[in-house]
């Protein structure tokens, strides 16, 4: 067998790229299984190495095989652990060998082929599992090159290219808006007019990027109460919002109402007590909550529901884009990464 | 009439500053807009910073032909206001953290010095100095100017300011520059500030200028006296309306970028000066005899 056609490290992988839903369900592995499965693995003489990554979307095992075995005794192990036959693992899997199966590990760790295209999460999904596997002794040489020298390809492409840039859900959108018009969202105050979910995530959004100061208003002192309690923030009633409109930066309507709730008027009077501040105005209203002509005011910022959809669909067309350019570095850095090992194969051979 | 330092003479410094400058403006814009990264704020300030280096070095051979400021024309002023900017830039700027704002400056930057460079006549060769002897009056015209210069980073600032808030009110804000842009409130207070800062320099320029003034009143043209009073006025006004809440963050931007393009253009009417030149240093020379 020569160097390039050395198919020794593979990956096993069932993501959502693949297989729907139920079938991930049936293939998730918990942490007791995951054990069972690496001893198992350590106890065959195919199988030098290994690595498990098995998060809610994909279950894939990166392993290392000994001299002559072959991906089926890998399939035979995976086999066993979830008591299917080898025909219906391989229905539901991909695999990949050799570089390909390098290069894959960069797309996964820099988001790439993530649900949502360029998420940040799965980075630190890959690490956590390189450190287990590392830690319990299943990574060798050949997993410790790959993954460590994979990190920094998924760095460069994060670093490098728009994949991870910009948000693509309505919460952040709106936050990453505010962060655009405050800076620090320390300072600035956030009134929630309505209890319903979007706005529980927006104001979740907001404290996530450093919020304190909440207001919650609802049309019952209750319910206003009970939601402030839940979310944080100070009870505010909705009949009153002309008493304290002008206390806050950043305004979240939700509110069920036949006609707008925040006037042209209402926010003109308000805004000559904001000294100079602006002020930020998020309708998620159907129907809409702000009058329209609220944004023609200077220092206000007016952004209904369709202007931040619209927002986070551009934002996730320029992480498409940004894939292609991503995916040549992801290939690039694959060839490399995967010459030096073959090399040092040979070098060890000799 | 050129001086030579280190080999080479003061227009030629000017010039490699001017390409340091022009540089680290289409690096910055290339990286924000093509490359989509943040422009490094330390490789901007290092280019600024060796840009600004060979431009003093320039400056500094000048002036050292007469012993003295290099504001002897048109071509020195603008240079020195260039030169002023800069280091507002180098020396406050980092403190706003600001990342395009060394983009913003050296564009500013190499725009000037470029107009400068090609209109020759702006750089007349006499070499006599059109603010006179006096230290003192020399140095009211090196505030004067280095007040410009602040005046020339709140144009800049501004200018962000609207850019940042119309991308915002037209919810234009994917791509282009609008990523790298400081907030508006962050915009808004560094406004404020430069604005201040400029005006308490050319508050203390023309206070000790109106000391000479004041005991010879033929020493100043009119037309001068009159175009720096009212840029004064203005920025005051600007100020003052400010602080009373009576002009909105969109408007005060937009005066200052107003005001300062008008003050460039009363350097011309300072630059008139120099045909009364001879008025100036026959008048340092009276008031320096006891």
């Amino acid at each position: 067998m020569s160097a390039e056609d050395d198919k020794s490290f593979i990956v096993v992988s069932i993501n959502h790229e693949i297989a729907p839903l139920e079938v991930r369900e049936r293939y998730s592995l918990d942490s007791e299984k995951v054990g069972k499965l690496y001893s198992d693995l350590h106890s065959s003489d195919h199988i030098s190495e290994s690595l498990v990554l098995n998060t809610c979307n994909r279950f894939e095992l990166y392993t290392q095989l000994s001299d002559d075995a072959t991906p089926q005794e890998v399939l035979e192990q995976l086999a066993q652990i979830y008591a299917v036959s080898t025909d219906e693992i391989k229905d539901h899997i991909h695999l990949r060998s050799g570089q390909d199966a390098v290069q894959h590990l960069i797309e996964v760790s820099a988001g790439l082929r993530s649900q949502i295209t360029g998420e940040a999460e799965i980075f630190g999904q890959v690490k956590a599992a390189y450190a287990e596997s590392q830690t319990n002794g299943y990574a060798g040489k050949v997993i410790n090159r790959v993954f460590q020298k994979g990190f920094q390809a998924a760095k460069l492409i994060r670093n490098s290219t728009t994949v991870g840039e910009g948000q693509i859900n309505i919460a952040n959108v709106a936050v990453d808006l505010a962060g655009k018009i405050f800076g620090d969202l320390k300072s600035a105050a956030a009134l929630s007019l309505g209890t319903g979910e979007i706005g529980e995530k927006t104001v979740k959004a907001l404290r996530s990027r450093g919020a304190e100061n909440f207001g919650i208003a609802s049309r019952s002192q209750e319910r206003a109460n009970e939601v402030a309690q839940q979310w944080g923030g100070t009870p505010r009633l909705l009949s009153e919002l002309p008493e304290y409109l002008q206390e806050y930066d950043i305004v979240i309507s939700s509110v069920g109402a036949e006609s707008p709730i925040i006037t042209y008027d209402l926010v003109k009077k308000r805004i000559a007590k904001r000294r100079g501040r602006p002020l930020f105005l998020i309708d998620l209203g159907l129907p809409r909550n702000i009058e329209k002509r609220c944004g023609d005011l200077d220092s206000v910022f007016l952004y209904n529901l369709d202007d931040l959809a619209s927002i986070a669909d551009e934002n996730l067309a320029q992480r498409k884009k940004a894939v292609l350019e991503s995916t040549e570095i992801a290939a690039q850095k694959s060839k490399f990464i995967w010459d030096a090992i073959l090399k040092r194969k040979q070098f060890e051979k000799k | 009439m050129n001086n030579m330092l280190f080999g080479l003479a003061d227009k030629q410094w000017i010039w490699l500053a001017t390409i340091v400058f022009a540089s680290s403006f289409l690096l910055g814009s290339y990286s924000a807009l093509k490359l989509k990264r943040k422009t490094g704020r330390p490789y901007i300030l290092g280019l600024v910073t060796f840009g600004w280096i060979l431009q003093t070095t320039g400056l500094y051979a000048r002036g050292l032909q007469y012993g003295g400021c290099p504001l002897a024309n048109q071509f020195e002023l603008v240079q020195f206001m260039v030169w002023s900017a800069i280091a507002i830039y180098i020396f406050v700027g980092p403190a706003f953290r600001v990342s395009l704002l060394g983009v913003f400056t050296s564009g500013f930057a190499c725009l000037f010095s470029i107009l400068s460079l090609i209109f020759g006549h702006w750089d007349s060769p006499s070499r006599e100095p059109i603010f006179g002897d006096s230290p003192w009056i020399e140095t009211h015209a090196a505030l004067a100017l280095f007040s410009y210069g602040v005046f020339g980073v709140l144009a800049l600032t501004s200018a962000m300011y609207l850019l940042q808030s119309r991308s915002l009110k037209t919810k234009n804000v994917v791509g282009g520059l609008f990523p790298f842009l400081p907030s508006i409130v962050e915009l808004v207070s560094i406004n404020g500030r430069l604005a201040k800062m400029g005006f308490v320099i050319l508050s203390v320029s023309l206070a000790i200028g109106y000391r000479y003034f004041i005991q010879n009143l033929d020493s100043v043209l009119t037309v001068k006296l009159a175009s720096t009073i009212a840029v004064w006025l203005a920025y005051a006004v600007v100020l003052v309306l400010d602080w009373k809440l009576a002009i909105t963050s969109k408007k005060f931007a937009w005066s200052c970028i107003f005001i300062f393009v008008a003050a460039l253009l009363s350097l011309a009417a300072v630059d008139r000066n120099s045909d009364n030149s001879s008025h100036a240093a026959a008048y340092s020379e009276s008031i320096e005899q006891p």
